[in-house]
């Protein structure tokens, strides 16, 4: 293990980070830290920022300043072209990609591959684990998805729910140290939803770190160690789920809890 | 119609069947080849690799084969002392090679469009999903883009592979023997055109039937899509037997 300062030792830190769009400045200094075990919760309404600031945790956008941190490691950007920011190092972002698994809110399965082959391919290209054993643990996650029986199909053959349930699958068969879900069940039909719930709720009670991007106010209430609220790209409050639920500080924050509970 | 005779043209043309795949095999794989190194030229940002693609690819498409083949052959005769020079004279004074660089270029300007429109149509949350699990760009593209691209593009592919084995024709103009070029000697010897053609049509007809068939077949193997629907035939056809 490499020594580091405390904060370091968080699974996750994002600090002060700030994303702009052309003139549209997204996120005005965000900061997130999830120790190990944490479920945070981050709502807000559509367009707050949510996304913008997942995707900055795993460089899928470049954050144009802060720090991100992930198990120790810090990933470091510098202008490039036009002012855009650029990530030097790609090695130690790949790195870092490989220990945050992603689960979108499309699903994004890849189209060409099997349930089996999606849930493998992290592991055996990015991180050249031998296949034998990798198939094992796909398989072992699979059948914990509920979904082991499918392993031979294509996406396309799935539900919205399956497919999110494998997609959830391929990020654990990376062994993340983090898992970010954006929505993960927006694009799902009403009655698939509780399906992804039930699996995201027993990756919490296992101990998993997780950072929830989520409109389902229940699971956020319930499951979460503590809620972030998102408006206009700034952190609006932040506390734990009993605390921002029962008893939120700032008025936009209960407007926004009456518009969705 | 002179069927002993008919039998006999059909021996002769068919003498030539294996000048025309070689033809059409080794221009379709070369080009392949081209066509997927112009088409990530095309697709990429940077002006300098994707304005060189855009012009080779607009000059190829744009000229008729023949002339590409003529200027290749007779013109490279005009520039001979040049290639002398730089000693590549040996390749442009052989008509065979000249042949297959003028279908090489010719498929590779057309294939690369093909593939770009596959590389395009991949669905950006496969890519997004693909740098999230830590892909390099390389792997991106090799386990993701291109796999993905290479379906879309299959039939559009399959085209162009009936395409080439026509145009393989022309290379008679500049002297290759193939299906074509034995025709016009064994006309030129029987004054049977019309025999001689409808044989080699007949062979044509066959090379792009086993074309289009593996093609086919290639994208049954290879579509997702197709993989449902052979499910769903199996679930109905157990069914069916279940309603017996
Ligand atoms: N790639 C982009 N280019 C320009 N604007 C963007 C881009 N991505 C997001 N935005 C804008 O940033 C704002 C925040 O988007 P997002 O993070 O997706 O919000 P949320 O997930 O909270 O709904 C929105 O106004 C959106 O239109
Ligand atoms: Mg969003």
């Amino acid at each position: 293990m490499t020594q580091a300062a405390p904060t370091e030792t968080a699974a996750l830190l994002a600090e002060n980070v700030h994303k702009r769009f052309g003139n549209f400045e997204v996120l005005k200094g965000i900061s997130l830290t999830a120790r190990a075990e944490d479920v945070i919760s981050i709502i807000g309404a559509s367009g707050s920022g949510k996304s913008t600031f997942l995707r900055c945790i795993n460089f899928l956008e470049t954050p144009d300043s802060g720090r991100i941190v992930v198990g120790g490691e810090e990933i470091r950007v510098r202008a490039g072209r036009r002012g855009l920011p650029v990530v030097s190092d790609q090695a130690a972002l790949g790195r870092i990609r490989a220990r945050l698994g992603m689960v979108f809110q499309g699903f994004n399965l890849w189209s060409h591959m099997t349930v089996l082959q999606n849930v493998m391919e992290g592991p055996v290209t990015v991180l050249r684990e031998p296949k034998g054993e990798v198939r094992d643990r796909a398989m072992d996650l699979l059948a914990k998805v509920g979904i082991a029986e499918k392993h031979d199909a294509y996406p396309v053959e799935l539900s919205g729910g399956q497919q999110q349930r494998v997609a959830i699958a391929r990020a654990l068969c990376m062994q993340p140290q983090v898992l970010l879900f954006d929505e993960p069940t927006s694009a799902l039909d009403p009655e698939l939803v509780g399906e992804v719930l039930k699996v995201m709720r027993d990756l919490a009670a296992e101990g998993r770190t997780m950072v929830v991007v989520t409109h389902e106010m229940g699971f956020a209430r319930e499951v979460s160690s503590r809620v972030m609220f998102l408006a206009d790209g700034r952190v609006e409050e932040e506390s734990s789920p009993a605390e921002l639920f029962g008893n939120p500080r700032s008025e936009r924050c209960r407007r926004f809890l009456a518009s969705v509970l | 119609m002179d069927w002993a005779q008919l039998a006999d043209v059909a021996t002769r043309l068919a003498g030539g069947l294996p000048t025309t795949l070689l033809l059409v095999g080794q221009s379709l794989l070369i080009g392949f080849v081209l066509a997927v190194l112009v088409a990530l030229m095309r697709v990429s940002p940077n002006p300098l690799l994707s304005a060189p693609a855009y012009g080779f690819v607009y000059v190829f498409r744009s000229t008729p084969l023949l002339v590409q083949l003529f200027l290749i052959y007779y013109g490279s005769g005009q520039f001979r002392p040049f290639f002398q020079d730089v000693g590549l004279w040996f390749l442009f004074r052989d008509a065979w090679f000249c042949a297959i660089l003028a279908l090489t270029l010719n498929t590779g300007a057309y294939t690369s469009e093909i593939i770009r429109g596959g590389i395009q149509s991949v669905p950006h949350g496969q890519l997004e999903a693909g740098r999230a699990v830590g892909m390099s760009p390389a792997q991106l593209f090799r386990r993701i883009t291109f796999p993905v691209a290479i379906r879309q593009a299959l039939p559009a592919y399959g085209n162009e592979v009936i395409l080439m084995v026509k145009a393989s024709s022309l290379a008679s103009t500049i002297t290759i023997l193939e299906i074509t070029g034995i025709a016009k000697t064994i006309i030129a010897q029987t004054f049977r055109p019309v025999e001689v053609f409808i044989v080699a049509g007949a062979l044509y007809l066959a090379i792009n039937f086993v074309a289009t068939q593996a093609i086919l077949y290639a994208e049954r193997r290879l579509s997702p899509a197709s993989a449902a629907d052979r499910a769903k035939a199996a679930e109905r056809r157990q069914k069916a037997m279940l309603a017996r």
